[in-house]
């Protein structure tokens, strides 16, 4: 029995790989890489990113190292792959975020309308009028520096865009011919909102979503850069980047995690162009 | 290609821009669109100040309680009593609001400078480092959107359609980092020590610009996409155009009504980065004043700062606003926002 089934799985995938374009099933294959990174770190590299080793300071990328070491003979690949969790993985909190609080006001505001809409929509244009990165500054002042609250300031700069477009998705629908007609054959609201207007609205919101996450990750990674972020030794990318600022005959401690930000974002917004165009 | 700015346009304060409604009177609009923006500025600062000085619990105290700031207990006791401190949440913020309307900033807790002093001394950095990236980000996007047009070979054309969207996967301290490190530490063509001279200026402005004409490039590729294969362009070059005429005189006027309503856009983005750029590059200016401002907990420099981008902000948005209805006619006629002008 198992072994008739097992083969089907594979084929199934083999199907699914078919026709979708080299590049991004390149994107895949970094975005599982660095999601691996962030989940288990430990089975990519021996070496810890935070124990000094002064005997290896500043080696110059090689077999043994390859991202070379820091002022401190950290392996740099070592403190990349510890980083992708608080670099990564944040930008999927602050998305969660931007997601549930955005998609929550930009439902209630299309579905309920009225004085709702009114006062919610007050709220976007207020949320909306401070430029991005500045909200995203004075949110994680606010908070306290630490790389989860860095996740939380770029999620509530988000806010706003997730709850426009859910508004105007779920006013298109609300007002289609087919949710008239599910009210007219005695739908409740409740119905219609699960029934209709999620099912229908969810696409775009959840595109905008992939292509927030590229976007999370560069805003993570500009407020550790700044330090606004968990202080060393933590190693978020934008942190190491930083670090690596101070050491001009050491080019890689900038190369190595700059290499790993743009290929990420690349892939990721690669994917969500995809996803655009297929869906 | 469009579908990036189009998704851009939903982050703009105030809506799409162009979205007058059929059969208003152009005034009755802008007068409401005024209206709001004013509600909108007063709103936003209300936000910030709760974000700024409520969160963080009483950080005027308690930067006024570090001995280091040399002030006397009466200084302390007066500054207290100019924000309020004592008070409940509801009434500072009803006396820094009443003072922003007047336009007054406060003071700072660490310099001792007004914050309209300060503001005023850094800001023509910020404009000439703002300014010369958007004429960058200008000339980077047309370059760009001419180039996937007409340079030769298809393989080129299509590395540059792929030019915008690796330049939003780049983060500007990184393009920044790797400017410095490529043409000030091994080509030395600007010194990276006189940060404000003309040469690192304008490298500065290539880190700021790279990312900002990104969503431009697209926008004006889409256009031109779609304005190439009008048929007026076809008669125009069998009258003997040449491409770069043609391209001059009738392709790039009706891509400028999707360029101007995403400047707002650029601007908001100008801003947030200049904060970072600065910062590489170790220049003075508005980002630097809000980083120092952050660093030392000086609230009411934060504060003005924030205060300062969105009235700008809010302003360049409200400007494209106004103006977008005027230079395209298909908008008042239709009364369609923009998503039918940028798809049209």
């Amino acid at each position: 029995m198992s072994i008739a089934i097992a083969p089907q799985p594979a084929r199934r995938l083999s199907a699914a790989v078919r026709g979708v374009p080299a590049s991004v099933l390149l994107s895949f294959v970094v975005v599982i890489i660095v999601v691996l990174w962030s989940v288990v770190p430990g089975l990519f590299t021996s070496y810890s990113a935070v124990v000094a080793n002064p005997a290896a300071k500043f080696l110059a990328p090689s077999a043994q190292h390859w991202f070379g070491t820091d002022s401190l003979g950290r392996d740099e690949y070592a403190r990349i792959v510890h980083g992708a969790g608080p670099s990564v993985g944040t930008a999927l909190v602050a998305v969660g975020i931007g997601l549930f609080a955005g998609g929550l006001i930009g439902l209630a505001a299309g579905f309920i309308g009225g004085w709702v809409d009114a006062v919610l929509g007050r709220l976007v244009d207020t949320l909306l009028a401070i430029p991005g990165f500045l909200l995203a500054v004075v949110v994680v002042t606010g908070l306290g520096f630490d790389t989860l609250n860095a996740a939380i300031a770029t999620g509530v700069s988000s806010v706003a865009i997730f709850a426009r477009l859910m508004r105007a998705e779920v006013m298109k629908i609300r007002h289609s011919v087919f949710v008239e007609s599910s009210y007219l054959q005695g739908g409740f609201r409740g119905y219609v909102l699960f029934r209709h207007v999620l099912p229908n609205a969810y696409r775009s919101v959840l595109a905008l979503a992939v292509l927030q996450l590229g976007s999370a990750i560069i805003v993570i990674a500009a407020l550790a850069f700044l330090g606004y972020g968990s202080p060393p030794p933590a190693s978020d990318w934008g942190l190491l980047v930083a670090d690596g600022q101070a050491y001009a005959t050491a080019p890689w401690l900038i190369y190595g995690p700059a290499i790993v930000i743009v290929l990420t974002v690349l892939s990721i917004n690669r994917i969500s162009r995809w996803l655009r165009k297929t869906s | 290609m469009t579908d990036v700015a189009v998704l851009a346009t939903d982050q703009l304060p105030g809506g799409a821009p162009g979205s007058w409604p059929r059969g208003r009177p152009y005034f009755v609009y802008a007068l409401q669109r005024l209206a709001q923006a004013v509600v909108v500025i007063v709103l936003a600062y209300a936000l910030s100040f709760v974000l700024i000085t409520v969160l963080p619990g009483n950080a005027i105290a308690t930067v006024l309680g570090n001995p280091q700031t040399g002030l006397s207990p009466a200084q302390i006791k007066n500054v207290e009593s100019y924000y309020g401190v004592s008070k409940p949440v509801i009434v500072q913020l009803w006396l820094s609001l009443s003072r922003f309307v007047r336009g007054q900033l406060g003071v700072s807790l660490v310099t001792h400078q007004t914050v309209t002093s300060l503001i005023a001394g850094a800001l023509p950095y910020t404009l000439k480092l703002a300014g010369t990236a958007l004429v960058v980000a200008l000339v980077l996007a047309a370059v760009i959107a001419y180039g996937t047009q007409y340079l030769p070979g298809k393989w080129a054309r299509s590395v540059l359609r792929a030019a915008p969207s690796l330049f939003l996967s780049v983060p500007n301290f990184v393009i920044g980092l790797l400017l410095i490190h490529e043409f000030s530490f091994q080509l030395h063509i600007f010194d990276v020590l006189d940060p404000n001279n003309p040469v690192g200026t304008f490298f500065a402005a290539l880190a700021l610009a790279i990312p900002i004409c990104a969503p431009l490039a697209e926008v004006l590729i889409a256009n031109l996409d779609h304005e190439s294969r009008q048929e007026y362009v076809l008669v125009a070059r069998s009258r003997g155009l040449t491409q770069a005429k043609l391209f001059a005189r009738h392709l790039v006027k009706p891509s400028m009504l999707p360029a101007v309503t995403i400047a707002a856009l650029i601007v908001g983005e100008l801003m947030g980065g200049a904060v970072i750029t600065e910062e590489v590059f170790g220049r003075n200016g508005i980002g630097s004043v809000m980083y120092q401002a952050v660093s030392t907990q000086d609230t009411p420099v934060l504060q003005g700062v924030v205060a300062l981008a969105t009235v700008v902000f809010v302003v360049v948005n409200l400007l494209a606003d106004l103006v977008a209805p005027l230079l395209d006619p298909r908008v008042r006629l239709s009364g369609g926002g923009r998503r039918e002008v940028a798809a049209a």
